[in-house]
């Protein structure tokens, strides 16, 4: 035990003393320094920008009077862990604008009128052309780069000073070396890994607007850890390579190659392969907009035959006037964007009618109509669900690189991944059909003040309101746990690869 | 005596391990670039047909419009106008995806009023205004980086390094260099002769994968070339050769000054670092606090509420207090002229924000783009955009054309309008211009002018950072140890 600690201590002090490791820290110190400020302005932004569309929504909704009104909306929340890894923080959709007849769907090339989701509060949008750096990128490309400066002459560059053979002419058998050298320069890492990450902390704090709860320190904390692991993969493979190599010089030029290819050639090649070659071609944006259009035309023909079928030619001759009433005041505005109907009906001198037939059939209709804007909906979302599969494929082509891997661990762990923004799509979704259920509850589609507030207005003191459940830290871990377990498997096969060889190491 | 240590270094680089890594990727990016770009879907082809249609889809729109009359096409607009797709996104794609590919010069629906007391029934056409639609309003651009001739080009600059951070610091530790020295050698022809050698090793690989990477495009057929495009691309290659030697002075200025040529790796490393990832990116999201402007939802709602103080000044869908009660019409050029002092207002408001929210963008951009220049790999990324007429400069020059020819629009119309006698001669109202229709050969085409212009600053700062840098390699080498 002694032995080791004393490997550690020397690998340790022999990092720490060189130029590599000051510069290093400098480096890795300024430039997350730089960047946690940059997003922690951009956090704010957002936050801000959040608030205003909040606030602005829920004056929006005290004017509301009747039920076919209603148009609540779903507002994803910046999510403060955005400092760390940005991801699609700026990217997609923010607002989500559920109405009941309106299928919820993102085009992302074809422009649509009245687009039901919506990204507001960008002010550039051409400043998105320069790469985001976040934290997590500085430690993805840097910090990498560093491992492999601490660890290229681990044992080439001993074996070349020929203090390797000094070293085990002494008592220490192979394995105990290996694991000190691992374990020291792994020690000599460790702070600038803590100290960058404390930095970006305290300037993060700093701020007024981030408040940080125990819930966001315990995922924090789990990055710096899944960090640590990345660096160590990155240490492991520098190890590993410097005994299979016999000078120091190979060592370094073989893996700043392999440095470069995996941080940065790799999944940039499998990426946009796969978005130019894609696995699931998808039908055109515009393509699917006609069956959608179709779908409109079954509703309509639907609902006419059941007011048919209730002995009406139209909706409107349901009303039955009190006698010497001129019932002209029957009015109905309709609006189409193609992929939506929604029609709204307006009764003057409303106390002179006998509306309960009209009622009866509106609560069919509206029901009807929600359900066909959800067969809209299915196949509306078709071009961003394929999407999704190729985006899902080129990830699992990207984790061959275990510096994309760390990426997509940090993400899933930060809760700022492609998964996260789908779930916020999703729970628009589940919003929208939770505000279905609240309106069936109180019978809302067949009652008066679905079209006239003579009777009282529409009761909505109740009405459901969005709310994004944030992840606990077991879910995201699980969320991030197949990345884990690739980074670990990658630790482990690393370490073997560097024991083994160098337990068979040939000295002369 | 230079020439002998070219070729030595030559010799030298050919049977090293980074060489053979080299010849490895180079190839192999090249073959990517050449396949996904010639073959991969949204690809030329289909921008080229998009950017017809979209062509004869204005034709259309404009002969439609002039068959009518003067005034249906002064009112209605030219159309929308597509901007040329470039041939060369291959070379550098310059985040095409978040350029947009036209403007809009059209005007969009029609209004009417009718049935009101003390307010005569009239159906207008809203004039049109320039308007810039966004490429993507959602923003998918999520993966930033292609793998064009651009990052090649960032790679090879990292090769350049792997090249020279041994080329003294390595020779002084073997003691080689003493040796070279004691021969009649002057230390300027040792650091030119490691100069060439390293850029020889370095370019000839490199032209011999840009030439396989175009004979491939071109045996695909999908993306034809001009004459101007062979141009285009040998001023690319200068540029590659430009950028490529910025950091061979660069790795020799840090092999120099150290004594270990391990040192000088890990100083040139993390500079590359900083100057292709750290710097760029950080500089160019820094501008969005150096100069903060409005966000896009503060503009719009400031123009709208602009437009409705405007509205509500004239009120031209009637009422008591409208200014605008009667119809404008051939016989009432006093309602006419009231109509055409309101559309000139609404026009002015909208134009003013429209073009004032994108200048301040742009404002932004550039300013971005000047302070991020001082990384020679973000002025050699430029530079090749500016070539390949991708990028945010293209679509900048575009927008300035498009409104030289909303001018020159505008004025056709003016000057036909003069020629008609009947006419009232009231702009931009219906009834009060030419009822006539015109040559739709007469109407003003927009063409787009290229300019490459803008290259110049680029390359100059490229030749700027080579003299730099040669020039503190040079001192550095001069007043080093040979020990």
């Amino acid at each position: 035990m002694h032995t080791l600690w004393l490997v550690i201590q020397r690998e340790f002090v022999s990092n720490v003393l060189t130029s590599r490791f000051m510069i290093g820290f400098i480096v890795c110190l300024l430039s997350t320094a730089v960047a946690v400020f940059v997003q922690v302005d951009d956090y704010e932004k957002r936050l801000s920008g959040y608030n205003t569309a909040v606030r602005e929504a829920q004056e929006e909704t005290r004017t509301w009077e009747l039920y076919v009104d209603i148009k609540p909306k779903a507002h994803r929340k910046p999510n403060p862990l955005g400092i760390f890894n940005v991801g699609t923080e700026n990217f997609g959709a923010n607002t989500v604008t559920v109405e009941l007849s309106k299928p919820i769907f993102e085009f992302v090339t074809f422009p649509i009128w009245l687009a039901p989701t919506q990204k507001r509060g960008s002010d550039n949008p051409f400043l998105a052309m320069f790469l985001t750096v976040d934290v997590v990128f500085i430690f993805k490309i840097v910090l990498s780069a560093l491992a492999i400066l601490f660890a290229y002459n681990t044992i080439s560059g001993e074996r070349e000073d020929g203090t390797l053979k000094l070293v085990l002419s002494n008592a220490i058998p192979r394995d105990i070396v290996v694991l000190g050298k691992y374990l020291g320069g792994m020690l000599s890492l460790f702070p600038i890994i803590l100290v960058s990450l404390l930095v970006a902390l305290l300037i993060a704090f700093a701020s007024p607007v981030t408040g940080f709860d125990s819930n966001d320190i315990a995922h924090i904390i789990l990055i710096f850890g899944v960090s640590l692991l990345y660096v160590s993969t990155w240490y492991l493979l520098g190890l590993v390579l410097s005994v299979w190599t016999k000078e120091a010089a190979t060592t370094l030029i073989l893996s700043m190659f392999i440095w470069v290819i995996l941080t940065s050639v790799h999944s940039n090649v499998v990426t946009f392969a796969v978005e130019k070659f894609p696995l699931h071609p998808s039908k055109s944006e515009q393509a699917v907009l006609q069956p959608a259009f179709d779908v409109w035309d079954q509703f309509r023909k639907e609902r006419d035959a059941y007011v048919k079928q209730r002995g009406y030619d139209d909706l409107k001759k349901s009303i039955t006037w009190e006698p010497g009433t001129v019932s002209t005041g029957t009015g109905s505005g309709s609006m189409s964007g193609g992929y939506f109907l929604t029609e709204s009906y307006s009764v003057s001198s409303v106390s002179k009618a006998d509306t309960s037939i009209f009622q009866g059939i509106l609560g069919y209709q509206e029901q009807l109509r929600i359900a066909y804007a959800n067969k809209a909906e299915e196949i509306l979302k078709e071009p961003a669900e394929a999407r999704e599969q190729n985006a899902k494929f080129a990830d699992a082509l990207s984790r061959i690189s275990f510096a994309d891997t760390y990426h997509f661990a940090v993400g899933a762990i930060a809760g700022t991944d492609r998964q996260r923004y789908n779930d916020f799509i999703a729970d628009s979704r589940a919003y929208k059909r939770e505000i279905v259920e609240y309106l069936k509850d109180k019978k809302a589609f067949s009652s008066r003040a679905w079209f006239s507030t003579d009777k009282g207005a529409a009761e909505l003191t109740d009405l459901p309101v969005f709310k994004q459940r944030r992840l606990t830290l077991s879910e995201s871990f699980s969320r991030a746990s197949i990345d884990i377990l690739i980074l670990l498997a990658w630790n482990i096969v690393l370490f073997m690869a560097a024991y083994v060889s160098f337990l068979r190491y040939d000295m002369s | 005596m230079i020439w002998y240590i070219t070729i030595k270094e030559i010799y030298h680089n050919l049977t090293t391990l980074r060489f053979a890594l080299m010849i490895i990727l180079l190839p192999l990016l090249f073959l990517a670039n050449a396949l996904i770009y010639s073959l991969g879907g949204h690809g030329y082809t289909t921008q080229i047909n998009a950017h017809n249609r979209q062509v004869e889809e204005k034709r259309k729109h404009i002969k439609a419009q002039a068959d009518k009359s003067l005034a249906e096409l002064a009112l209605k607009g030219p159309g929308e106008i597509p901007k040329l797709p470039s041939r060369l996104t291959f070379c550098a794609d310059g985040t095409d995806e978040l350029v947009p590919r036209a403007v809009k010069m059209i005007s969009g629906g029609s209004s009417s009023r009718s049935g009101q007391d003390r307010t005569e029934d009239y159906g207008w056409t809203p004039p049109w205004t320039l308007e810039y639609p966004l490429q993507s309003k959602v923003g998918s651009a999520m993966q930033r980086i292609k793998i064009d001739w651009v990052f090649i080009g960032v790679l090879m600059s990292f090769f350049a390094i792997l090249f020279t951070f041994d080329a003294i610091a390595g020779e002084r530790a073997r003691g080689t260099l003493s040796l070279i020295m004691s021969n009649t050698v002057s230390r300027g022809q040792v650091l030119l002769g490691k100069y060439l050698g390293a850029f020889l090793t370095l370019t000839v690989p490199l032209v011999i994968g840009i030439l396989m990477n175009l004979l491939l495009i071109l045996i695909s057929g999908n993306i034809p070339f001009a004459s101007s495009e062979w141009l285009r691309i040998l001023g690319m290659v200068g540029l590659f050769a430009l950028h490529i030697s910025v950091f061979i002075f660069l790795g020799l200025f840090f092999s120099s000054r150290v004594s270990n040529a391990i040192t000088s790796l890990v100083w040139l490393l993390l500079t590359w670092v900083c100057l292709a990832f750290v710097f760029p990116s950080l500089l160019g999201t820094f501008v969005g606090n150096l100069n903060p402007i409005p966000s896009v939802d503060e503009v719009s709602m400031r123009r709208e509420a602009q437009l409705k103080q405007l509205g509500d000044e004239y009120r031209p869908f009637g009422g008591s207090e409208s200014k605008l009660r009667q119809a404008a019409t051939a016989e009432n050029p006093e309602a006419a002229r009231l109509w055409a002092t309101y559309f000139t207002k609404e026009i002015e408001t909208k134009t003013r924000f429209n073009d004032g929210q994108i200048d301040q963008q742009f404002g932004q951009v550039q300013l971005a783009r000047d302070i991020t220049q001082i990384s020679p790999i973000t002025t050699f990324q430029y530079a090749m955009e500016g070539l390949a007429n991708t990028g945010i400069v293209g679509y900048m020059n575009f927008v300035k054309q498009a409104r030289r020819y909303r001018e020159t629009f505008i004025d056709f119309i003016k000057t036909e309008d003069q020629s008609d006698p009947e006419s009232l001669h009231i702009y931009p109202v219906k009834e009060g211009l030419s009822q006539k229709p015109v040559d739709p050969a007469a109407v003003p085409v927009f063409t787009e002018q290229i300019s490459y212009r803008n290259v110049l600053s680029q390359v100059g700062l490229l030749v700027l950072f080579n003299l730099l840098f040669f020039i503190i390699a040079q001192v550095s080498f001069l007043v080093s140890e040979v020990k």
